[in-house]
């Protein structure tokens, strides 16, 4: 078995990165004309890909686990949403409102637990109790937010000729931007900060001696990841064309953590790989076995996280 | 505009009485999850999934028998055995990470719940209740079965608070929640303590998820919303306080009761959580809590 699997590894690390990424990249071109039917799936894969990678840089990079990643890509949808269906507002107006919303709600709600370090096992019930109270406050606001109706439907307006209300369309630009803002937080992660929240996730205390400022560190990823939660979910709203209170449920949260877990947390390409992988396979099952699709999704995030605590990302990368 | 409307003295006892039933059921759930998480630190999130266990657990057992108190026993029974494996094969190796802990039973939650979804279906069930009859109680009838409930919670308060206070078994459980490395040296067996506490606080959640079976209707994730405002009860009540969780339970019981009459249910419940939050922040001790948990 673990013959097998060093052999898997070395094969892996064995190929040439530049290729493989220029098939990956061509593969991800290339859907609308291989699987045109699954033009919307792949869409949607790519968005929760994106929803991931944000995620990951407050698990995975700044090793906070929050339990309200999905209130802030409900506040995504909903901001596009209410815009257009309330307001008769441009669809292109509803992203940067969406994502200076986002910024400021996570400001609030994020600015005292990271100043006075409430620690995991607190952050995590304050996340719990914060998103329950979104989850509430969509469904009792009828006035704001419809309801458990919902606000829809609408499809994305024409630009330069080109009609995003299109299958093939709406893929491509969202491909456009899930890559831009991806490559984004890759760079960023990249760059001096991204060592910096490195580094404070291994020892906060020796990184404060040297005299970072590590609340601020955490601040600005928490800050970071809340507005690309909401910016994955304004792309969603899109696509689905109705925001509705599922969109902020903890079923969604729950599957964005499974997502980081067997990808591999702190890796952005892993939950970004395992978020598209686990779509596709569950519509896939969905048509074999109806409901059992998420009963097998518990079974594998049990798995992985008592025997690959480090996920796809981690299987393929180190031996140790 | 909030318009209090005039209650009678007949309704407010009845309000009174489905606060009490309800914070009843509200502190079954928490005084377990507060056990477990005061005592080991861990974020049970399974804890609901062993409610929804209970409740449906004991719906199998009235379809095959008919007899209800048969199935609160044995699926209260049923419920600890399977705590206690999970205790012993798996939950016992990752006490000392928060995360891990949190993502384990996170996962086994899941994996129950979804069990029970596949298995049952996602539709809602509802049991009937084994006291249909109403008692006169201060003048008013109610239901003997939510009297039933509120005997059994008190009974239960009442059975855990002397074994914690009067027993060697509740030192034993306070010297390891304190200090669990001393009370090792001194000869508590703390490994044993920790089984005990989270077969415990298990076998509570199903017996709350089998009371409240034929009140409210089941759903294989009903236990979610019993464990937020649980985890909640126990942060406002003080972390591995059992009076703590008590009196916040029969508090928010009471407010849930009485809040709709001003208030829409999920605004009640709004507040509620967001109290929470202040406390997570300001009072992280809550009100009868002494020691933070242990990173």
């Amino acid at each position: 078995m673990s013959d097998r699997l060093s052999d898997v590894r070395g094969f892996v690390r064995g190929l040439p990165r530049r290729p493989l990424l220029a098939v990956g990249v061509l593969l991800l071109l290339a859907v609308p004309f291989l699987f045109p039917s699954q033009s919307d799936l792949a869409t949607e894969a790519l968005i929760f890909g994106l929803f991931a990678i944000s995620v990951d840089i407050v698990l995975g990079y700044a090793g906070l686990l929050s339990l309200a990643p999905a209130a802030f890509f409900g506040l995504g949808s909903y901001t596009v949403a209410k815009l257009v269906v309330d307001y008769g507002q441009s669809f292109w107006l509803g992203f940067p409102l969406a994502i200076v919303l986002a910024l400021v709600l996570a400001l609030v709600v994020g600015y005292v637990p990271i100043k006075r370090r409430i620690g995991n096992v607190y952050f995590v019930l304050f996340t719990l109790a914060f998103g329950a109270i979104v989850h509430d406050f969509t469904f009792v606001t009828t006035w704001l937010t419809g309801g458990s109706d919902g606000l829809g439907f609408f499809g994305p307006p024409e630009v330069l000729g080109i009609d995003l209300g299109g299958n093939t369309e709406y893929y491509y630009f969202t491909l456009v931007t899930v890559a831009i803002v991806g490559y984004g937080l890759y760079l960023l992660i990249k760059s001096d900060y991204g060592d910096i929240l490195h580094a404070t996730r291994q020892n906060e205390l020796r990184m404060r001696y040297l005299g970072y400022d590590t609340n601020r560190e955490l601040m600005i990823a928490w800050l970071v990841s809340a507005a690309v939660s909401a910016f994955a979910g304004a792309v969603y709203v899109g696509l689905v064309g109705i925001a509705s209170p599922s969109l902020v449920s903890f079923a969604l949260t729950g599957d964005v953590i499974i997502w980081i877990i067997v990808g591999g947390t702190g890796t952005l390409l892993g939950p970004f790989g395992a978020a598209i992988g686990l779509v596709f396979v569950q519509e896939l099952l969905q048509n074999l076995w109806q409901g059992g699709y998420r009963l097998l999704l518990g079974i594998l995030f049990v798995v992985f996280v008592f025997v690959l605590p480090d996920g796809l990302m981690g299987l393929l990368r180190d031996e140790e | 505009m909030l318009e209090i409307p005039l209650i009678t003295t007949e309704n407010f006892i009845t309000y009174a009485l489905n606060g009490l039933s309800r914070g009843m059921i509200i502190f079954l759930v928490a005084s377990g999850l507060s056990l477990i998480f005061g005592l080991i630190g861990l974020i049970n999130f399974a804890h609901g999934a062993m409610l929804a266990l209970g409740g449906y657990g004991t719906y199998v057992v009235i379809q095959a028998t008919g007899n209800f108190w048969l199935g609160l026993v044995i699926s209260v029974v049923l419920v600890a055995v399977l705590g206690l494996a999970l205790e012993r094969k798996v939950l016992y190796w990752i006490y000392d990470e928060p995360l891990l802990g949190f993502l384990s039973t996170f996962g086994i939650g899941l994996v129950i719940e979804e069990a029970l979804a596949v298995y049952f279906g996602s539709r809602s069930y509802t049991v009937p209740s084994p006291l249909p009859e109403s008692v006169q109680v201060l003048g008013v009838s109610y239901p003997s079965y939510r009297l039933f409930v509120i005997l059994v919670g008190a009974v239960v308060a009442l059975g855990i608070g002397l074994i914690l206070v009067k027993t060697r078994l509740g030192l034993e459980i306070h010297a390891t929640a304190n200090m669990q490395p001393t009370a090792e040296i001194l000869g508590v067996d703390t490994a044993r303590i920790y089984t005990i506490t989270f077969v415990l606080g298990t076998a509570l959640a199903a017996l709350a998820g089998a009371l409240t079976a034929p009140i409210t209707s089941m759903y294989p994730t009903i236990g979610l919303d019993y464990i937020t405002m649980a985890f909640l009860v126990i942060i406002v009540g003080g972390m591995g306080s059992f009076k703590g969780s008590f009196v916040v339970s029969m508090i928010v019981g009471q407010i849930i009761a009485f809040g709709w009459l001003v208030l829409s249910p999920t605004y009640v419940r709004i507040l509620v959580f967001a109290a929470a939050m202040v406390f997570i922040l300001y009072k992280p001790r809550g009100f009868f809590g002494k020691a933070e948990v242990h990173e």
